[in-house]
């Protein structure tokens, strides 16, 4: 019986501390500008049923209480520098909001009394998200890697879990590389990502059975690189690359990654059949992605022509010429039944017309725009400062510049919810080194809101995280493979692909 | 009364193991603690934690960075091998006399710790001083309390005491399953490098020379360069002293402070690079911010986080004017014990751009930013050559300090090419100063050569120089003649020619670059 009631009182207790709510401090002095919070959540446009926004606020104060005023009614939270929203009544909050906003009051203790900071908005759209991302765990290293994870975040909650990690197989002497996740359809039964060097392969589940294929064919220039899942057959369809780096002495951008030669292939999965799509020889083709319908492939090609002198090997050449190269957007026809490309065309013209180059393109959901991101030059857009998101409608072909989302620092990797309300880009906006996955709300009117970072539970935490969030992609499930049958799958021999002309 | 010999044998460990630690291995132990790092909060702590092992090093990193001043850490250190020594004594019911038995693992623990020597840049292993210590503990601590949990049983005490000594060896044994692994490769093992870390000169040459060149100390790194005649410097010392002439306006005397280094080989299972020792420091004193940071950054990649390499992008971020990245090292920085106030002490320069301007390191380093235009290259790992190659191959250099770091460095490079052409300009850009010598002696012996692209010949070199030459020939033919082979004519003439560059360049044929 005693024990009963301490233990009573213990939980009581420790159910009050879960929902303490601070007052909101009286007579505090106005402060005429938005408080500096971060991560950056005044103004932004979120999904109904995203994870709470927590953040910490960037200013002289000893304690902080947020008021978070909604059509719902009025709740508290702060503490010392940070607020962190229970996450059972933000989803109250949530549902209350919905197609409406948060206003968001914050006050700060400073050593002559409270302040209190003009109010923001937070806007909550009727329109959830996918309640995954993945993205690979990186450190932005240049030639270096040591621990990598493709890892899968649920966007409700703060939940994250690794979908695979390569110390799972790689030991000294013997590390592998991990890269390009990639789904069919936002779903995670047909997936697959590549590992270099220890256990090399491409890892792919195909309708759930995991299988590990070497791409590299003697007819194509290297194993699958950048991927891109036929919407509705087992078809998929790769760049293959010829990759190096260097690095600058004085640049802001630090490192080139250069491909000094590029194709595109398709790999039927159900025949482990690899065959070209295109491989012409003044063309540096990459970066498929396929339209809803899988009836056209959108990529990016760079003309460049070596000069081919015997002294100057073209791994020179192209270090020497960096600024030369530059990506146009293409399409192609694809007949599913056939498996035949035909109609090559460029759709967007930027080397010549805008002195620009054009990566990683992505086709909305509905099939009427295409998102890219757009630079000087170059195909590595992640190091470019200068890179931003662009837009065309492609009905009108015509481009936009998505001001909303982009930032003085490089904009990359764009990709679409699978409802094509939300748009995610890879940004390096908070300090010009880490990428962090950004989301903006692209309404029914094709406007495009301010972007959120993706919630973290510990406000602080992209502060002291020294690892990047690369290739973000949304999903509808998550993958339930385990770490261990992937590293199982990993441990075996790869399956060497057949090549076949068409 | 007579002292329990059990205390006897502890005091006699304590001292040795404090003469070992903070008064012979202070650097060494100073370097572990910068090649680690800890951070207060959250997301540190659940970085580690989350991985095998990671309670057990994140608790022996927040103890490493107490090495931050020697002794304090060794205290931290020798107290729990004292706890160790103690426990093993009452769990075995250890008598007085064979109490020494007790201080084996103390005494193996110890040797760990010093077995590093050039692993303490390589292995992957947070937190290294506490981690083998901490796990003994805890496996002797649960072997303890089991045996306290069974005492009501009926057994015999020395039954009871078998058990426990049983129990605790296959706790030892099985220990590396609870060893940390996954976020930094384990790597534990006897690295058979104890020789370097007590007896290896250069090597503790080395870690004292970094810190003062990391502190801007540059006659402390001077103080540390063996004496002519004395032991032969590493590469790396060699490349620390030249940039502390360079520093202090000296590094026309390169040739004159011995130049010569070798490559260090502790053991053949370990390949020692400058990238790695050094490689960010260096790259930062010569003013290549983007490859410092670079190399900061793979070494962390690679070896883990460190202060040193936190520091170090910090810094290059500053200069770069990359204040974002900048203000989010320093707020790691900010949340540790030891390197906040450094921290602080740059968080201002960020705040009060003429802080920083009026700082040393910027005026000392601001000379260097002003080589030629951006390339776009790589440097394969050998920091050295990249920067003899990068320095001589500059053909405009818009500082005087620069000037003469491009004379210098194609000298060193034995880039007789490159030299002439620096040295044309030189002549060309300062016709009424005098010409140091090391410059005379360098266009004397290099400006007639045949591949040479520009003819010296019509310099006024000074006649003693030109004596001195001219004496420097006709011992080297005359050597020569009597058919002595090149290291004893290296040897016979250093005496007189040592300093020269002409001595080094004919007798300096080793320069293994790593």
């Amino acid at each position: 019986m005693k024990v009963n009631g301490i233990l009573s009182t213990i939980f009581i207790i420790l159910l009050l501390m879960a929902c303490d709510h601070p007052a909101v401090p009286e007579n505090a002095q106005k402060e005429d500008r938005l408080p500096r919070i971060s991560p950056d959540y005044t103004e932004v446009t979120i999904p109904c049923n995203i994870c709470p926004l927590n953040f910490a606020v960037q200013e002289d104060v000893s304690d902080v209480v947020a008021k978070l005023t909604y059509p719902g009614g009025t709740l508290t939270y702060g503490k010392h520098q940070v607020v962190q929203i229970d996450e059972m009544e933000w989803k109250d909050i949530l549902k209350a909001s919905m197609g409406s906003s948060i206003q968001v009051e914050v006050y700060g203790k400073t050593a002559q009394g409270w302040k209190v900071f003009k109010p923001f908005n937070i806007y909550v759209a009727e329109d959830s998200i996918d309640n995954y991302i993945s993205y690979r765990v990186i450190q932005p290293s240049y030639v270096a890697y040591e621990q990598l994870s493709i890892n899968q975040r649920d966007l409700t909650s703060f939940d994250e879990t690794e979908i695979y990690n390569n110390m799972s197989v790689s030991s000294e002497g013997n590390g592998q590389c991990i890269n390009c996740h990639s789904y069919q359809n936002f779903q995670t039964g047909n997936m697959l990502f590549h590992m270099r060097q220890g256990f090399g392969g491409t890892m792919m589940a195909v309708n759930g059975q995991l299988r590990k294929v070497d791409l590299k064919t003697d007819s194509t220039i290297s194993a699958g690189v950048y991927p891109a899942w036929h919407p509705t057959q087992s078809l998929i369809a790769f760049s293959t690359n010829k990759t190096g780096q260097s690095f600058h002495t004085k640049d802001v951008n630090k490192i080139e990654v250069q491909d000094t030669y590029s194709d595109l292939i398709l790999y039927d999965a159900e025949k482990n059949e690899v065959s070209i799509i295109s491989n012409k020889l003044e063309e540096l083709e990459t970066f498929p992605t396929w339209s809803p319908d899988g009836k056209k492939l959108y990529y990016c090609s760079a003309h460049f022509e070596y000069h081919q002198t015997d002294s100057v090997l073209p791994e020179t050449e192209m270090i020497q010429r960096y600024k030369e190269v530059k990506y146009d957007l293409w399409q192609a026809d694809f007949n599913p039944s056939t498996k035949k490309f035909s109609n090559f065309e460029k759709i967007y013209n930027a080397s010549d017309s805008l002195n620009q180059s054009v990566t990683l393109p992505r086709v909305s959901p509905d099939g009427k725009y295409i998102l890219f991101a757009q630079a000087e030059f170059g195909c590595f857009h992640v190091w470019h400062i200068d890179a931003d998101i662009y837009m065309m409608d492609l009905k009108t072909k015509k481009v936009q510049k998505l001001d909303a989302v982009n930032s003085p620092r490089s904009e990359s990797y764009p990709t679409w919810s699978s409802n094509g309300r939300w748009i995610m880009v890879d940004s390096r906006r908070d300090d010009g080194n880490y990428t962090r996955p950004y989301i903006a709300y692209f309404d029914r009117n094709g406007k495009v809101h301010k972007p959120f970072e993706v919630p973290q539970k510990d406000p602080n935490f992209y502060t002291f995280f020294l690892r990047s969030f690369n290739r973000p992609e949304f999903m509808k499930e998550p993958v339930t493979i385990s770490v261990q049958e992937f590293a199982r799958k990993a441990k075996e021999d790869a399956i060497p692909a057949k090549f076949v002309t068409r | 009364m007579r002292i329990p010999l059990k205390y006897i044998y502890l005091i006699v460990f304590i001292t040795v193991a404090y003469l070992m630690l903070p008064v012979m291995n202070g650097d060494y132990l100073y370097t572990i603690q910068d090649n680690c790092i800890f951070i207060n909060g959250h997301t540190f702590m659940m970085d580690i934690v989350t991985h095998k092992g990671g309670w057990i090093m994140w608790a022996s990193c927040y103890l490493t960075q107490f090495f931050y001043h020697p002794w304090l850490g060794s205290t931290i250190l020798i107290l729990l091998w004292t706890v160790i020594y103690g426990a093993t004594i009452l769990m075995l019911g250890i008598k007085d006399k064979w109490s020494p038995l007790a201080l084996i693992i103390p005494c193996i623990l110890l040797y760990h710790l010093l077995d590093y020597g050039y692993w303490i840049y390589y292995a992957k292993i947070p937190g290294l001083p506490f981690q083998p210590t901490l796990l003994v503990l805890i496996c002797i601590l649960f072997t303890w309390g089991v045996q306290l949990l069974t005492r009501p049983l009926k057994v015999r005490w020395d039954t009871k005491r078998g058990i426990a000594c049983g129990l605790l060896l296959l706790l030892l044994a099985i220990s590396h399953w609870l060893w940390p692994t996954s976020a930094w490769h384990y790597n534990y093992r006897f690295c058979h490098s104890i020789k370097t870390t007590l007896f290896d000169k250069n090597f503790k040459h080395e870690l004292r020379m970094y810190r003062a060149l990391d502190e801007f100390r540059f006659d402390d790194v001077l103080g540390e360069m063996p004496k002519d005649g004395e032991d032969s410097p590493t590469n790396l010392m060699v490349l620390y002293k030249n940039i502390a002439l360079m520093h202090t306006g000296q590094i026309d005397k390169m040739f004159e402070t011995g130049n010569c280094g070798i490559k260090p080989q502790p053991n053949d299972s370990l390949q020692i690079r400058t990238s790695q020792l050094g490689g960010p420091l260096v790259y930062y004193m010569f003013g290549q911010m983007n490859y410092s940071n670079r190399w900061a950054i793979e070494n962390s990649v690679k070896y883990g986080l460190s202060f040193r390499n936190l520091k170090m992008m910090a810094r290059t971020a500053l200069f770069n004017q990359e204040f974002e990245a900048a203000a989010k090292y320093l707020a790691m920085l900010k949340n540790s014990i030891f390197h906040r106030r450094w921290a602080l002490e740059h968080e201002a320069w960020m705040l009060n751009s003429t802080n920083f301007y009026q700082s040393v390191e910027y005026q000392k380093l601001s000379p260097l930013l002003n080589d030629d235009e951006n390339t776009l290259n790589g440097d394969n790992g050998l920091c050295e050559k990249f920067l003899l190659e990068h320095f001589s191959d500059l053909i405009h250099a818009n500082s005087p300090l620069l000037e003469d770091v491009i004379m210098c460095m194609s000298l060193w490079a034995k880039d007789y090419y490159a030299f002439c052409i620096h040295f044309y300009n030189y002549v060309t850009n300062h016709p009424d100063a005098p010409i140091p010598a090391l410059y005379q002696e360098g266009a004397i012996l290099l400006g007639n050569a045949e591949e040479s692209p520009i003819t010296l010949n019509g310099f006024q070199f000074d006649i003693p120089i030109r004596e001195k030459y001219k004496q420097f020939v006709q011992d080297y033919y005359q050597l020569r003649q009597q058919g002595i082979d090149e290291q004893e004519m290296g040897r016979r003439l250093k005496p007189l020619f040592g300093s020269t560059y002409w001595w080094y360049y004919y007798f300096y044929n080793d320069f293994d670059i790593y």
